[in-house]
């Protein structure tokens, strides 16, 4: 039964980074709106704090979408991404 | 002309075959989301998926020579084919691969036809596995990997297969859920046009991943083929115009679009909201990319219908249909199985007449199989005129108008 225990170490780990990044990022988008209709609320003076707030999650996703097409773009020319620097780096795969 | 020469042709065809089909089986995966809530017109969404699958197809370079080592051993670990299976021309390997392929494409029409979202890697693994045993054997199947990494057909298909959609199903129902709490109260207005680019993002990265993910398969059974032969000998790339025709096959096949499918995923599962849509494929693109990232093969079918799901289970007092899902499960169980069959019989069929001949039989059956299902299907046909229909048939005239009424 070894594949069931190498699979199930695969496991945890892509419901971790799956949480983090497919849970995560949608649920930061959903701050970015709700930041964007605080910022227009009801007929008051626009609150620019808000917007600013807003456009700044909206940052943090695309930021995160990139990440992953570079991936996507790494892994196709045989290169891997570690993040063995904190931030992402391209290195050769091995 | 030799007699192996125009087997190969029968496979090449037959392979970019198997592509186009894997194309429009899964165009769902990453759109149905968006066409069932509108986010995108249906045309636009297969055109933009067709484009990005193309686009994702170039991005594969890695060569993917390897690719049926996973499940059966009709290659060496550097991807040339077994020495015993290329005497005379390397017919019994191509063969093999030929009763294989068209296992794959039956089932996925078969499925298609049902509108049943199944696993297009399934079918191709199942079609080769049952073309192996078929023509080597059991042995002639990786069953279990030799104990060293996740590897044969219980790891690298049946453990994926089971795991992958309870993952990403528990992914898109914590997103659905946040989701929804953190949006409460905000103005539709800011809502609707929201999510709606939300999920064109995260459906157009669903895309790009499916095109580097499938096309590769493809690629290398041709270039398995050519290598048979002796039409290509390097192991370490993948010939130019294989590239091109994959990535072609796939893309056109995606935008041809498999509106059974996308009418199950979108309307029949769930009732799908924005909110739910961004969810459900922001937790396929993550599951896909992370699951590719420590080599954990996948189906992205199973991710997707897992991540439809929970969305569904997410969203407080959304209703899931069960029965639809329990459908789609009876189908995903038996695709390996009956695409094995398939392919058995296909080299059965092939083997019995040999040579040319048994391969042309097998095309033959190919076309007619084919030709039929297609023909089944304009009976009732489903396209992006009536993809969004209501699920459930109630007569006309008893329901009352949904949209008329609400001020929007």
């Amino acid at each position: 039964m070894h594949n069931l225990g190498f699979a199930l170490d695969g496991a945890w780990r892509v419901l971790v980074a799956g949480l983090a990044l497919g849970a995560g990022l949608p649920i930061l988008f959903a701050l970015g709106i709700r930041s964007l209709a605080w910022a227009d609320a009801g007929g008051a003076a626009p609150r620019p704090a808000g917007r600013a707030l807003g456009y700044g999650l909206f940052a943090v996703v695309v930021l995160g979408v990139l990440l992953g097409i570079t991936f996507i773009v790494a892994t196709g020319f045989g290169k891997a991404l570690s993040f063995d620097h904190i931030y992402p780096t391209i290195v050769p795969k091995h | 002309m030799t007699e192996s020469t125009v087997i190969l042709a029968l496979v090449v065809v037959t392979a970019l075959g198997f592509d186009f089909t894997n194309g429009f089986h899964d165009t769902a995966n990453a759109m149905a989301t968006s066409i069932a809530t509108n986010a995108l017109r249906p045309k636009v969404a297969v055109a933009l998926s067709g484009l990005l699958n193309l686009i994702g197809a170039f991005l594969s370079v890695e060569v993917a020579l390897t690719v049926t080592n996973a499940v059966v051993k009709i290659q060496n670990s550097d991807g040339t084919p077994k020495e015993s299976l290329t005497a005379g021309g390397g017919e019994a390997l191509l063969i093999i691969v030929l009763a294989g392929l068209v296992g794959g494409i039956v089932w996925n029409l078969l499925t298609w036809l049902l509108g049943l979202p199944s696993s297009s890697s399934h079918a191709l693994f199942g079609g080769l596995i049952g073309s192996s045993i078929a023509g080597l054997g059991w042995a002639g199947v990786n069953w279990n990997g030799n104990g060293s990494k996740l590897d044969g057909v219980v790891g690298k298909v049946i453990l994926p297969a089971v795991m992958s959609p309870v993952i990403a199903g528990v992914i898109a129902a914590v997103g659905t859920w946040l989701i929804y709490r953190v949006v409460t109260g905000v103005a539709q207005r800011f809502t609707d046009n929201g999510f709606r680019w939300g999920q064109i993002g995260s459906a157009s990265l669903v895309s790009l991943a499916h095109g580097t993910n499938d096309a590769q398969k493809t690629m290398g059974v041709i270039t398995l083929a050519l290598i048979a032969t002796g039409d290509w000998t390097d192991t370490k790339s993948i010939p130019l115009w294989v590239k091109v025709a994959c990535a072609l096959a796939i893309a056109l096949g995606t935008y041809l679009g498999g509106w059974r499918i996308i009418r199950t995923l979108g309307k029949g599962l769930v009732e799908i909201a924005p909110p739910q849509g961004m969810a459900a494929e922001s937790a396929s693109a993550a599951v896909i990319l992370a699951s590719s990232h420590l080599g954990f093969a996948l189906s992205t079918t199973h991710v997707a219908t897992g991540s439809i799901l929970g969305s569904g289970v997410g969203k407080p007092g959304a209703q899931v249909r069960w029965r639809v899902a329990g459908r789609m499960v009876a189908a995903w169980l038996i695709t390996l199985p009956a695409a094995a069959v398939v392919g058995a019989i296909m080299w059965f069929l092939g083997d019995l007449i040999g040579g040319l001949g048994g391969a042309i039989l097998i095309f033959v059956l190919l076309l007619s199989a084919a030709g039929f299902m297609y023909w089944r299907s304009r009976k009732e046909p489903v396209g992006h005129h009536n993809v969004n229909d209501e699920w459930e048939g109630a007569p006309a005239d008893e329901r009352v108008p949904a949209v008329a009424g609400r001020a929007s």
